[in-house]
């Protein structure tokens, strides 16, 4: 027998009831989402700030090794 | 190959703009500007914010590309000029002849 069946709630009346939270909605392309943009920039700013960072780190991880301070 | 990290920061990093960079923003924006066509909107007009996503993310993994690209190039040289060092024998100087030795008379047929 699947183990599936042996999970079923077969009582007339769930004792747990649950609701679910969310609501189906059509994605609406007609407007930006601009939620989506605004974290879309804002990570492209974040991984700009990132490569930039490292590279600074980089060089002067390279500058103390080599002794060129 | 052993891959020791941590020595390759002896290496001068590569710059901001670099190769790999360049090639792999533009390959997102491609990416970018083809989901555009295949979703039906304008190529290169719509969505300028998931391209700018892309050709960062892209720039990003190209900088990490040289730096690895830098080390694993490094290293082989390393290598190669230590073996050339321990074996001098198997590497003779020849001796340099100037033009003027191989060249032959020149004895124009006119």
């Amino acid at each position: 027998m699947p183990a599936g069946r042996l999970l079923l709630q077969t009582s007339a009346l769930n004792k747990i009831i649950c609701r679910n939270a969310f609501t189906a909605k059509k994605r609406d392309t007609s407007k930006p989402n601009m939620v989506r943009v605004g974290l879309t920039f804002g990570s492209v700013v974040f991984l700009w700030g990132l490569l930039f960072t490292q590279h600074s780190n980089d060089v002067q991880e390279y500058k103390k090794r080599n002794g060129l301070e | 190959m052993k891959l020791d990290l941590d020595e390759a920061k002896v290496l001068p990093p590569p710059g901001i703009v670099n190769r790999n960079s360049v090639w792999l923003g533009f390959c997102g924006w491609i990416t970018a500007v083809l989901n555009n066509s295949y979703s039906r909107r304008p190529a290169l007009k719509a969505g300028v914010h998931r391209q700018a996503l892309f050709v960062t993310v892209g720039w990003v993994l190209g900088y990490y590309c040289t730096k690895f690209e830098n080390y694993v190039y490094a290293k082989l040289d390393r290598d190669m000029n230590e073996y050339v060092q321990i074996h001098p024998e198997l590497f003779p100087q020849k001796e340099k002849k100037t033009f003027a030795e191989i060249v032959e008379p020149f004895h124009p047929i006119r």
